[in-house]
C-alpha cells in the first residue's frame, strides 16, 4: 500500500506554462517525505493536484490507493497550505470546532479536541481571541492545529514554517517528530533545507516540473561515490588505475582513488587485490542536502 | 447532511460579519420606514387638502364626496404600497445578488476554500451549504421586510389585497431565482460583473423569437407592483404555481452551478 502515488502526473497552465511534467513518485506509510525545489518548480502544483484543487493535464494521482478525486480519502489527511487563510470571524477555539465538525467529530467532543490542539500548538491563551487578531505566526500555528484535528494518517505541509520564529520552528519540528514517531506519514514542501534534512526519511527534488532525484538521504548523499585509500601501489597497478575511470591521486606513498559508483569501486578493489595491495580504508563520498539540492538544480553552493 | 449544515451555518456567520451586507440590509429597512412615513404623511396631506378645499368652497362634504375622497386615498395608499413592495423587492434582489455572488467566489478569492475542501467535504456539499446559508439569511431578511410592511399596512389602515399579502413570499421566490443565477455566473466571471449580469438576465428584455426569452427566468409575475397598480388579484393557486416555477428555475441554475463548480479549479 502506498500513501501517495503519482503516475505520469502533468499540468500545463493556460498560456502553455508547463508546471509539472510526467511526475512519478510514491510515498510509503510512516515516512517523512521531503519535497524540494526552487520557486516555480511545481511543488505547490503537485499538492494542489493531489488534493484535487486543480485538474491534471496528464496522468493521475492516488491517495491511500484511491483516486485523488475521492472525497472519503480526505478523512485520513490533514493539510496546511503555504498561505494560511482562515475564517477571521471565528475565535481560535470556534474555528477548530468548525473544522472538527467537518471531519466528523461528534459535537460533544469538538470543544475538547479543539482545546487539546490549541494547547499542543501553544495557543491555549488565545483560544477565545478572534482569529482576525492573530499574528502571522499564530495563524500558522492555528493552521497546523486544524490540519491535525482528525489525527491524520497523512499530513501534507506546504512551507509550514515560513511564518514561524525560531521557537515556533522548534515547536513545529517537535510536533512533526512526534507525529512521525506515532507511525504517521508526512509530506512536506519546504525551502528550509536544514529543516527537511533533520526530519525527512526520503527526499525528492523537483526542477521545472520534472523530478530530478528521489531517495533516502543516504542514497542521495552517497551517490557522489567512494574514496579508497591505499599505500605502496606497485607501478603496474598505478598504470591500470590511471587507465581506468577511477580518479587516482598520489601523495607520496599514499594513494587516494575516487570511484564515482559501486561498479567502479568493485573494479578498483579487484585491481588492488590482484596487485596484492592492502586497502587502508573506504569512505563514502557524502553530501549535505544543500549540496545535493544545488547539485540537482545546477547551482553552485555559496561558500 | 451534517457537513452541509455546518457550512450553511458558517455562511450565515460569515454573512453577518460582513459590514457591507448588514449596512445594505439596514439601509433597505431604514428606507422602508422612511417610505412608510412619507406615504402616511402624503395620505394625511390629501385628506387635509380635501377638507380645506371643502371649507374654502363653504360647503360640507356629503357622503358621496367622502366616499370619493376615501377611494382616492385608498388609491394613493395602494400606489404607495405597490411602490414600497417594488422598492423592497429590488432591495431583496440586490441583497440576494450580493450574498449569492460572493458565497463561493469570496472563498476562492480569499483563499479559505483549500482548507475546507482538503477536509472530507464534497464540492456539492460545499456549494449547497453556501447556498442554503445565503438563502437562510435572505429568508430572515424577507421575514423582516414582511413584518415592516405588515406594520405599515396596519398602521395606515390600508386594504391589504391578495397580491400584497403574498408579496413578501413572492419577493423571496424572486430572490431565490436571482441568487441562483448570480451564483452560477459568479463561478464563470468576476462576482461584480456576475451580479450586474444576473440582475438583467431576465426574459423581460427579450421577445418570443429570441431563444433567451425561453431560457432566462421570468420575474414579471413576481412583480407585485404591477399586480397592485393594475388592481389584479392573485389567488393561492397562482402563488403555488409561481413558487413551483421559482423552485424549478432555482434547481436548474443550481444544478448548472454544481456542474461548473465540480470541474472548477479553485486556486
Amino acid at each position: 500500500m502506498s500513501i501517495i502515488r503519482t503516475e505520469n502526473l502533468g499540468k500545463v497552465y493556460k498560456g502553455g506554462t508547463v508546471a509539472l511534467d510526467g511526475l512519478e513518485f510514491e510515498v510509503h506509510p510512516g515516512e517523512v517525505f521531503g519535497f524540494l525545489g526552487p520557486n516555480g518548480a511545481g511543488k505547490s502544483t503537485t499538492i494542489q493536484l493531489l488534493l484535487n484543487f486543480i485538474r491534471p493535464t496528464t496522468g493521475t494521482a492516488f491517495l491511500f490507493d484511491e483516486p485523488m478525486t475521492c472525497t472519503e480519502s480526505r478523512q485520513r489527511l490533514g493539510y496546511l497550505p503555504e498561505s494560511v487563510n482562515l475564517q477571521t470571524y471565528y475565535t481560535g477555539k470556534r474555528l477548530l470546532e468548525f473544522h472538527a465538525g467537518l471531519v466528523g467529530i461528534e459535537p460533544g467532543e469538538r470543544a475538547q479536541r479543539a482545546m487539546e490542539l490549541l494547547g499542543r500548538v501553544g495557543l491555549l491563551e488565545a483560544a477565545g481571541k478572534s482569529v482576525s487578531q492573530y499574528s502571522k505566526g499564530m495563524l500558522q500555528r492555528l493552521g497546523l492545529a486544524q490540519a491535525l484535528i482528525n489525527d491524520p494518517e497523512l499530513l501534507i505541509l506546504d512551507e509550514p514554517t515560513s511564518n514561524l520564529d525560531p521557537v515556533g520552528r522548534r515547536d513545529f519540528r517537535e510536533i512533526l517528530l512526534e507525529h512521525k514517531a506515532r507511525g504517521k506519514t508526512v509530506f512536506i514542501c519546504s525551502h528550509i533545507l536544514s529543516e527537511v534534512e533533520s526530519v525527512c526519511d526520503r527526499v525528492a527534488i523537483l526542477k521545472r516540473g520534472v523530478l530530478h532525484r528521489v531517495g533516502t538521504m543516504e542514497e542521495l548523499s552517497g551517490a557522489r561515490g567512494f574514496r579508497i585509500v591505499a599505500r605502496d601501489l606497485p607501478s603496474a597497478v598505478i598504470d591500470v588505475l590511471s587507465a581506468s575511470s577511477a580518479q587516482l591521486t598520489l601523495h607520496g606513498k599514499q594513494a587516494t582513488i575516487v570511484c564515482e559508483d559501486q561498479a567502479v569501486r568493485d573494479e578498483v578493489e579487484l585491481v588492488l587485490r590482484e596487485g596484492a595491495v592492502e586497502i587502508e580504508r573506504v569512505e563514502a563520498e557524502t553530501q549535505s542536502l544543500e549540496e545535493i539540492f544545488f547539485g540537482a538544480i545546477d547551482r553552485k553552493v555559496e561558500s | 447532511m451534517t457537513k452541509l449544515l455546518l457550512i450553511a451555518v458558517d455562511t450565515i456567520r460569515a454573512l453577518l460579519h460582513q459590514r457591507l451586507l448588514v449596512a445594505l440590509m439596514l439601509v433597505a429597512l431604514g428606507l422602508t420606514v422612511i417610505f412608510s412615513v412619507l406615504a402616511t404623511q402624503s395620505k394625511d396631506f390629501i385628506l387635509e387638502a380635501a377638507e380645506r378645499a371643502a371649507e374654502l368652497e363653504g360647503t360640507e362634504m356629503d357622503e358621496q364626496q367622502l366616499e370619493e375622497a376615501r377611494r382616492g386615498m385608498d388609491a394613493v395608499g395602494s400606489f404607495f404600497l405597490a411602490g414600497l413592495y417594488w422598492f423592497t423587492a429590488l432591495g431583496a434582489s440586490l441583497v440576494a445578488l450580493y450574498i449569492c455572488c460572493t458565497a463561493v467566489a469570496k472563498d476562492i478569492r480569499g483563499g479559505t476554500i483549500p482548507i475546507i475542501l482538503a477536509k472530507p467535504v464534497s464540492r456539492t456539499q460545499f456549494l449547497l451549504g453556501r447556498y442554503c446559508g445565503a438563502i437562510s439569511v435572505l429568508l430572515a431578511y424577507s421575514a423582516l421586510i414582511a413584518v415592516a410592511l405588515a406594520a405599515f399596512t396596519y398602521a395606515n389602515q390600508l386594504d391589504m389585497n391578495m397580491a400584497a399579502r403574498y408579496a413578501p413570499w413572492l419577493m423571496f421566490c424572486q430572490s431565490l431565482m436571482v441568487g441562483s443565477v448570480g451564483l452560477l455566473l459568479s463561478l464563470l466571471i468576476h462576482p461584480l460583473i456576475a451580479a450586474i449580469v444576473a440582475l438583467f438576465a431576465t426574459s423581460w428584455f427579450f421577445s418570443p423569437p429570441n431563444p433567451l426569452y425561453f431560457i432566462l427566468p421570468s420575474y414579471d409575475r413576481f412583480n407585485v407592483f404591477s399586480l397592485i397598480a393594475e388592481g389584479r388579484l392573485i389567488t393561492l393557486q397562482d402563488v403555488a404555481i409561481l413558487t413551483l416555477y421559482a423552485f424549478d428555475v432555482t434547481a436548474i441554475f443550481l444544478l448548472l452551478a454544481l456542474w461548473r463548480f465540480r470541474s472548477k479549479e479553485v486556486l
